[in-house]
């Protein structure tokens, strides 16, 4: 199984400038699955963006916009994407010169392909 | 400008020294600049954008290091390389402005002098330079060559140019953006841009070079409602609403047609998210935040500082492309700057 989680992010840490991809657990903050660079520290990167659309997705709930699908966190040294997969996450570490088209495809794949996996486990 | 500590000194370069891809490079370098050792903080700077090849505030620096050695043609090259990555980046709009006006390449000038102006309005160098255009073009033929008003009249090497005064020297360090001595047109120098780093202007210290008489800055014509500060752009697409919020939260102007979402509760709320937008980016050693893109079922949220005081959220509907909407924001994000700056 683990194996089919780690497929779902492969082609996503492929994307030239994206130094990490991550399936995580929203409500514990812990990764499922992650493809890094050896220098991106994986569990911290995961409590972070777990804490980070938790929390904006209650903001986003509160103020009437409904489900939040996706953030985008752009900072002068680099960018992290993190997307609604059903009951997961898929977050991305992107680079400043990241190419950020072709992130957001592969990451809306991850996610579709996480939901489906999901759905399938019932 | 304040001293860097030591401590902060020791611990970016122990930073650096376990990863040299940490963007502690950048605050090293300004520290290392501001403390006059402009050799290390160029080593630094370069070898920073071997890593971070985009990264627009080491370019601005790296101009600015280039600038006050003298070096005024690499100094234009990170500028333009600047304004590449960022077309509304004040300092290098004014230095590129400046760079023409030595290479009296008058068009261009005016062209990058006008847009720093309506980032930054009540700037004198970038006023001093403007009044001096306007005084050649009316002029005309009568000023050329020999009284050209801009110095340098004609395009020259760099090595040659007698009218164009030294670089300012390298010490002391001047407040940041303080004014540099005004040029006036019979003085036949192009102004230079204030040799500083700071992303924001500071008063300048009781020694400062006393600067020109403040120039009129073209007005900025409030809107008679702030809730319809952004009526141009809200007319031209797929936008649902733009606020601009001050640090509180609070709405300054604009208005929401409707995103699902009361405007002073969005105003409030987003707070939330943006506060552990911060800690997310300092832990993970990004610098400073830039925007933040939410997408829900309901709209498109991009949030971005506009100043330190102030940010701004640019609505849309689901579905609306990322590019169109960051370019929406980068437009709002100008009119915001020119309403905040006005003193609102």
């Amino acid at each position: 199984m683990t194996d089919e989680y780690r497929e779902s992010i492969v082609g996503l840490s492929r994307v030239p400038g994206v130094s990490g991809a991550l399936v995580v657990d929203p409500d514990a903050g812990v990764t499922v699955v992650e493809e890094l660079r050896p220098e991106v520290a994986g569990p911290a990167t995961a409590a972070l963006a777990a804490a980070l659309f938790q929390r904006t997705a209650q903001a986003a709930r509160a103020a009437g916009l409904q489900r939040l699908d996706s953030l985008q966190l752009e900072a002068q040294g680099g960018q992290v994407l993190i997307m609604d997969a059903g009951g997961l996450i898929v977050v991305a570490l992107i680079e400043d010169d990241g190419q950020m088209g072709r992130v957001r495809l592969e990451a809306h794949r991850a996610a579709r392909a996480l939901r489906a996996l999901a759905e399938r486990e019932g | 400008m304040k001293t860097p500590a030591p401590a902060d000194l020791h611990r970016w370069s122990e930073e650096l020294a376990r990863n040299p891809a940490s963007l502690a490079f950048l605050p090293l370098a300004r520290a290392y600049r501001r403390l006059g050792r402009r050799d290390l903080a160029l080593q630094l700077s370069l070898r920073g954008l071997e890593h971070h090849p985009t990264h627009v505030e080491a370019h601005a620096l790296l101009a600015l290091l280039y600038f006050e050695a003298g070096d005024r043609s690499r100094a234009a090259d990170e500028w333009a390389t600047v304004l590449r990555l960022k077309p509304g980046n004040f300092e290098a709009l004014r230095g590129m402005g400046f760079r023409y006006l030595e290479q009296n390449d008058v068009g261009r000038a005016r062209q990058h002098l006008e847009r720093a102006a309506l980032i930054r309005p009540d700037d004198t160098t970038v006023q001093e330079a403007l009044r001096l255009i306007r005084h050649r073009e009316t002029a005309g033929a009568r000023a050329r060559p020999d009284t050209a008003m801009l110095g340098t009249a004609r395009p020259r090497p760099a090595a040659v140019e007698p009218a164009a005064p030294a670089p300012p020297p390298p010490a002391p360090p001047r407040s940041a953006y303080a004014p540099p001595p005004a040029a006036s047109p019979s003085a036949g120098a192009v102004p230079k841009p204030a040799p500083a780093a700071a992303p924001a202007p500071a008063p300048a210290p009781a020694s400062a070079p006393v600067a020109a008489p403040r120039r009129e800055a073209p007005r900025y014509e409030l809107p008679p409602d702030p809730a319809r500060l952004f009526d141009s752009l809200m007319a031209a697409g797929p936008l649902l609403g733009i606020l601009l919020l001050d640090r509180r939260g609070l709405v300054l102007a604009g208005g929401m047609r409707t995103a699902g979402a009361e405007v002073e509760e969005l105003g409030a709320i987003i707070g939330a998210a943006i506060d552990e937008a911060i800690r997310t980016v300092t832990h993970l050693s990004l610098g400073d935040w830039k925007s933040l893109v939410l997408e829900s079922e309901a709209a498109i949220l991009q949030v971005a500082p506009v100043t330190e005081e102030a940010l701004i959220i640019v609505a849309a509907r689901t579905g609306t492309p990322m590019g169109w909407i960051l370019r929406a924001s980068a437009q709002a994000a100008i009119t915001a700057e020119r309403y905040v700056g006005a003193g609102v």
